[in-house]
């Protein structure tokens, strides 16, 4: 039997159109959505990657019109070109201190932070983070004129006479330190948050089995930390695979070739020489070491931490 | 009902909106019937009659694009506005590092400026977008130097306006404390050197104030003062880049003595010589024209003076002085309509023949006039820099160097300084650097349109 709602539509079947509608304008909203999003992706990265990987294979100048298929001919100029090898290590070597330091520094930090002990704790996350959410051009600048050999506050305060910047062998680790200086408060806040994340009873146990600070340390905060540490890692690889600014701002890639790192190497190669098929190149090169280094990162990292919690 | 109604009103607004926002919205042009009479005609061979309606006398708005000098140029607009109220002409200022993708992708897509100036090392990506100008060659030739080094296939699309080149600049005051005058102004390369020593100052073992540096200053001097000694960028083919050849290396063997010989200044003291003029730490550097206006700005406490280029021996006249780059007139833009390349054609003919605009542009940027008739101005004759230059027909072009020259001889100069690398090994990666980056450029050089290029080479 069936009852008949005041309105005269099934009692039983009423509620039910309304849950269809409901869900009909839910899936509708979800879908334009996701469309929106496809179609910003396909615009705004996938056309791009596609249309660089074309360039790639061609000479290319895209602000004269030139596009002239040249095969591989633009990889085979960089596989030689002593420049790109040349910056190539630079990067590797820029890439391997500086995510190392970032790492390191954070994570000290972030242990003394949440130490109990520890007092104004905010205060010291609002400090080590300033630096973070400061424009990198303004701070390349200050940190260029804090080098100078003359007037500079670093050799002034240090007593040196060092001409940083133009110094082939200080210049690299000179933008280095700059560059730890500007991104570990962004490692402190995540191990910081990580630390937190830490069950209190694990740490308590560890203290009434009679684990000291360094082996509490060592067994229990690092493989419990090693998911942000991944994290940490894969987007500094990610980063400093690209940075191009301090070394625009500092240094030119200079004294020679000293500096000169494999984002700048692109854009020189794009916006001075407008050699786009080239840059172009390059950037895949550099897109296909990203993405082997994060899965390495990956790999090693995660793999390891899922190895030691299964144990 | 209400949405339909809410649609209208929408519609309303936006159309409200779109109209407000026109290029005729704030318009100052206005049409005009009657032409103007009895205005004289101005120039010299290649003339200027205002006495015509441009455009039949309708209003037109043409946009002028540039990077730089925005009053100066204004008053070309001003001017030629003034004598045909019908035209509007908006100054757009882009900044220069935007300039150059911006301006050709505009002009590219159809959108582009109907005026625009232009720097000549951006040639190959604007030629293909100039519409070449309508004007009689001879006597443009008759009245601008330079003429036929700017000819693409028989036209010229812009030519040089004023005559950018190197000259010293010395700090007034420190002269005057090493008893020094006007008239120890050095005319050779040893001369200077001498200069250098009595301007050096030291605490010690420590350098307080440096005679002479050219830090960060390399492409100015690497490649104009070879030159000097009849040596060409390019080969005899014009094509084939010049830059390991023992001129060169003496070039830099001479400014290496002046820091390790003669020590007068540091690879190490003022790590970028304009920079440490400026703050007043360096009594001589030798750089282009432009520093006059850098001075003027970000350093005016400085009082300084110049002089001339030294050359390698007294009394001889060089091969040529330095090489010079030209500052561009300024480009039509081939893609805009027909009424507007017609007004566009007629502007860049009046800018051409306006003296007194010109040498106002000229003293603004530092340029010798290429206008001769301005060859004589006492305006140009009293300028800081322009005076120190001498004669202009004793510079060369090159030509607008692809960027490979000046960032090879920047980073050649970096690693014999900074890294240690012998000058003949440094040279000869900068040719082999210069000659890889170059090959598909299709760049010619124009070194054989100098006046005294020898007919055998």
């Amino acid at each position: 039997m069936t009852t008949i709602a005041p309105s005269g539509v099934p009692a039983d079947t009423a509620p039910r159109r309304t849950r269809r509608r409901l869900h009909r304008g839910e899936r509708s909203l979800r879908t334009t959505v996701v469309l929106l999003v496809v179609g910003f992706n396909a615009v705004l990265l996938v056309y791009p990657v596609v249309s660089a990987l074309r360039g790639s294979f061609h000479r290319w100048n895209p602000l004269n019109g030139t596009y002239d298929p040249i095969g591989f001919e633009n990889y085979a100029t960089l596989f030689t070109d002593p420049v790109f090898w040349r910056t190539a290590l630079n990067t590797v070597v820029f890439g391997t201190v500086v995510i190392t330091l970032r790492v390191a520094v954070g994570l000290a930090l972030a242990c003394a932070i949440f130490a109990r002990v520890t007092r104004w704790k905010t205060f010291f996350r609002t400090i080590f983070y300033l630096p973070t959410v400061t424009p990198l051009v303004a701070v390349a600048y200050v940190w260029k004129l804090a080098y100078h050999p003359q007037i500079g506050a670093v050799d002034t305060v240090l007593g040196l006479d060092i001409n940083w910047l133009y110094d082939s062998t200080f210049a690299l680790p000179a933008i280095m330190v700059m560059t730890v200086w500007k991104d570990f408060g962004y490692a402190v806040i995540l191990f910081l948050a990580g630390l937190y994340a830490i069950p209190e009873e694990t740490l308590e146990a560890s203290v009434v089995d009679g684990c000291s600070p360094a082996q509490r340390f060592r067994f229990i905060t690092l493989p419990l930390l090693a998911p942000m540490t991944v994290f940490v890692v894969v987007t500094s690889v990610i980063a400093y695979l690209q940075a191009y600014v301090q070394i625009l701002v500092m240094t030119g890639g200079g004294p020679g070739r000293s500096t000169n790192l494999i984002s700048f190497l692109i854009y020189e190669e794009a916006f001075v020489k407008y050699n786009f098929g080239y840059a172009s190149a390059i950037a895949f090169v550099l897109f296909f070491c990203t993405a082997l280094m994060t899965v390495v990162s990956f790999r090693l990292a995660g793999g390891r931490s899922l190895l030691k919690a299964a144990r | 009902m209400k949405r339909s109604g809410a649609l209208v009103a929408s519609i309303g607004v936006t159309a409200l909106v779109l109209v407000g926002c026109s290029p005729g919205e704030g318009s100052t042009a206005v049409e005009v019937t009657v032409a103007p009479s009895g205005l004289p005609v101005q120039g010299e061979t290649l003339t200027y009659d205002p006495n015509r309606l441009v455009n039949d006398g309708e209003v037109i708005s043409l946009d002028w694009w540039l990077w730089d000098g925005d009053e100066v140029f204004q008053a070309f607009a001003d001017a030629y506005t003034e004598l045909h109220p019908n035209v509007e002409i908006s100054i757009v200022n882009q900044p220069w590092d935007d300039y150059w993708t911006k301006l050709p992708l505009a002009l590219r897509d159809g959108s582009g400026p109907a005026l625009f100036n232009i720097h000549n090392s951006h040639h190959d990506n604007l030629i293909g977008y100039l519409e070449p100008y309508d004007l009689p060659l001879d006597a443009l030739a008759a009245d601008y130097l330079g003429v036929d080094a700017h000819l693409v296939d028989g036209q010229v699309h812009y030519l040089d306006y004023g005559l950018m080149t190197g000259l010293v600049y010395y700090n007034a005051d420190m002269w005057a404390r090493a008893g020094l005058t006007e008239d120890d102004h050095p005319a050779t390369w040893d001369e200077l050197r001498e200069v250098a020593q009595r301007l050096t100052v030291r605490d010690g073992d420590r350098l307080t104030q440096a005679g002479f540096s050219f830090n960060s200053l390399f492409r100015e001097f690497s490649l104009g003062l070879p030159y000097q000694e009849g040596q060409h960028l390019f080969a005899a083919d014009m094509v084939t880049p010049d830059l390991d050849n023992p001129t060169m290396l003496s070039v830099v063997e001479r400014f290496l003595d002046l820091y390790e010989v003669d020590q007068v200044g540091s690879k190490d003291f003022g790590p970028v010589a304009d920079e440490s003029f400026g703050q007043g730490q360096t009594a001589m550097i030798y750089t282009w024209g432009h520093f006059y206006g850098s001075l003027l700005e970000d350093y005016p406490d400085i009082d300084f003076g110049t002089f001339r280029t030294p050359v390698p021996d007294t009394g001889e006249e060089p091969y040529a002085y330095d090489r010079y780059n030209g500052e561009s007139t300024t480009g039509i833009n081939a893609g805009a309509s027909a009424e507007e390349i017609a007004v566009a054609q007629d502007f860049v003919r009046f800018s051409l023949t306006h003296a007194d605009l010109m040498r106002d542009l000229c003293l603004h940027y530092s340029v010798l006039p290429m206008y001769t008739a301005l060859a004589d101005d006492p305006a140009i004759a009293a300028h800081p820099v322009l005076s120190a230059l001498g004669d202009v027909d004793r510079y060369i072009w090159p030509g607008p160097l692809p960027a490979a020259f000046e960032s090879s001889v920047d980073v050649m100069w970096e690693d014999i300084l900074y890294n240690g690398v012998e000058p003949a090994a440094a040279l000869a990666t900068a040719q082999q650097t210069v000659e890889r980056e170059i090959a598909h450029d299709g760049f010619v050089s124009r070194e054989n349109h100098y006046a005294a290029y020898p007919a055998e080479r």
